[in-house]
């Protein structure tokens, strides 16, 4: 189960991953439209009013081709007989904790709470004391918590699927990997606030 | 239960080496100093890795799914063994 959970690359075949990984895409971009979520970047999950049903699924294409076409390279670079088959794979999969996080915000729980508490923030005069319901505050750092694993799974997995596809080693692959994500994580962020669809 | 060949030294963990071989037949010995082929360095799991290699005439794929494995896990093992060939290919020219 753990290795299930953690590291399916090791002893799954590539068709398997890609078919499972492609469903698990689609079922996460459902319940993001059903939930009101936008993966507006590589490693982001935002809730706002009201999300069109296309929107999430062109979020998740773009990340996935932002993320899989950096970690290629890198791949490339760390190991020439890296197969992009193998790199697009764990990309598809890492995502299932951000799809699960989607569900937080069933009924809108998260966003009214989100919403509710930047009214009572006005930036031009900030209020030395805020007012917020201490349910709120425990839903939020519930949430938060919930994010954070969610952050660390994802690269557990994306870790552990391009170690095998790479065959990485060494502590500078680690750090090649590192920053393919933020690289990724940029060009993501950039593109779906420039194509605004 | 066959015996398992040694191929480090229990005592300081280097590599052995052959100093004897013996005739079964007639009981004849001949001593000396060989090193042992490369593949006989390797690990028990590598070299049946080695053999399944050869039974399998090289397909990774078909090993692969004989292993329970993914490819680019076979892929990576052999990428290992072969480095490891030439390690010791380097070191015992």
């Amino acid at each position: 189960m753990k290795k299930l959970l953690l590291n399916p690359f090791e002893n799954t075949s590539e068709t398997k991953l890609l078919f499972f990984g492609l469903a698990l895409t689609a079922a996460g971009s459902y319940l993001a439209y059903l939930f009101n979520g936008r993966y507006d970047g590589v490693i982001d999950l935002h809730f706002t009013g009201t999300v069109t049903l296309l929107q999430p699924f062109l979020d998740n294409l773009i990340n996935i081709a932002c993320l899989a076409s950096a970690l290629f390279l890198t791949g490339k670079l760390i190991n020439k007989k890296t197969r992009f088959i193998d790199i697009l794979n764990p990309v598809l999969i890492a995502r299932v904790p951000f799809y699960l996080l989607t569900l937080t915000n069933f009924n809108s729980f998260i966003s009214d709470i989100t919403e509710s508490l930047l009214e009572k923030i006005d930036l031009k005069n900030m209020p030395t004391d805020i007012d917020i319901a201490p349910s709120s505050v425990l839903m939020l750092t519930l949430f938060s918590l919930l994010a954070i694993i969610c952050i660390i799974w994802f690269v557990i997995l994306l870790y552990n699927g391009f170690k095998i596809a790479a065959n990485s080693k060494t502590s500078l692959h680690k750090v090649y990997f590192a920053l393919s994500i933020l690289a990724a994580e940029i060009i993501s962020g950039i593109a779906i606030s420039l194509l605004n669809y | 239960m066959t015996p398992k060949l040694p191929i480090h030294c229990p005592s300081c963990s280097d590599s052995l080496s052959v100093s004897q071989l013996k005739c079964e037949n007639c009981q004849t010995t001949v001593s000396g100093h060989y090193s042992l082929p490369f593949y006989l360095q390797l690990s028990e799991e590598e070299q049946n890795f080695i053999l399944q290699f050869f039974l399998t005439s090289g397909s990774l794929k078909e090993m692969a799914v004989q292993m329970g494995n993914s490819y680019p896990t076979v892929r990576n093992k052999l990428d290992d063994i072969i480095e490891k060939i030439k390690k010791l290919k380097s070191e015992n020219p």
